[in-house]
């Protein structure tokens, strides 16, 4: 996938992706996801979601963040309540749809790229080979919040 | 009117049945294409069908391949509503039948919009 997206383009319009994503599904209006001022590790209880792109240029789009944020931006993408209770498969569902509407979007930017994966989500990041090409760092309620772009073998 | 909301996803059914409810749709739900088919094969009516592309077991583009295929759901509005935002696949879907097409994200504005250009929503009078 490294030579078939311009990183530049790529920088400018993960953020573009992400704030439409975050507008129009989870917060309802603009400027709740702000990009990262200073840059941050990943938090050691942190929960991903990934999918990936098959094809010529095979790649994956990857969000990280902390458990609670995970949380709360389930609750706000299927509009509960901040201390509503939220089912493991409700979490797994929402959060994994996110990573799927910010990486359908992302992979519209690959030259011809096949077929998107179903999202996958887990409190551990996927263990294959794969480089990583470009991490975009927002912060959304004040939290912390990685979109990350990697290239597949 | 009656929809027939089809993803593999529980929010994103949950999220588009929302919509759907506000402009007063009943609504069926599906999690792939062969459920959405065997609803439709079951006798259940629905003017429009929302449905996703990637899924398990039967994708979105074969459930619309299937649904034109069958002259008995001809008066079955399809609308896609998808990441898959490639020109290409939008072609691809619209070719084989779909009559819309809105790409995720989106707002349930957007979904009023598409279903006013469809002719399943009305326009407000404005003043």
């Amino acid at each position: 996938m490294s030579a078939s997206i311009d990183m530049g383009v790529f920088a400018e319009t993960v953020f573009a992706i992400a704030d439409e994503v975050f507008s129009a599904m989870i917060d309802g209006e603009p400027g709740g996801l702000i990009p990262a001022f200073e840059p941050f590790e990943v938090p050691a209880d942190a929960t991903y979601a990934w999918v990936d792109v098959h094809g010529d240029h095979p790649g994956r789009v990857l969000l990280a963040t902390e458990h609670e944020t995970a949380m709360l931006l389930t609750r706000a993408l299927l509009a509960m309540d901040d201390d509503e209770p939220v089912s493991d498969a409700d979490f797994v569902d929402a959060f994994g749809e996110i990573a799927n509407v910010v990486g359908g979007n992302i992979k519209s930017l690959v030259p011809d790229p096949g077929p998107l994966t179903l999202p996958q989500v887990s409190p551990l990041p996927p263990t294959d080979q794969a480089e990583l090409l470009h991490d975009a760092q927002f912060i959304w309620r004040g939290r912390p919040l990685a979109i990350s772009l990697w290239s597949l073998p | 009117m009656r929809a027939l909301v089809i993803d593999d996803s529980r929010t994103m059914r949950r999220i588009v049945v929302a919509a759907l409810k506000a402009l007063e749709f009943d609504t069926v739900e599906a999690e792939d294409g062969r459920q959405a088919l065997d609803v439709l094969e079951s006798g259940t009516e629905v003017d429009l069908a929302c449905i996703d592309w990637n899924m398990p077991v039967m994708t979105g583009y074969e459930f619309v391949v299937a649904a034109r295929a069958n002259p008995a759901f001809r008066d079955v509005t399809l609308m896609m509503v998808t990441t898959e935002s490639e020109h290409g696949q939008i072609v691809k879907a619209l070719a084989a039948g779909a009559h819309e097409y809105l790409i995720k994200p989106f707002t349930p504005d957007a979904i009023k919009d598409k279903l006013q250009l469809l002719g399943l929503v009305g326009y407000e009078e404005t003043v």
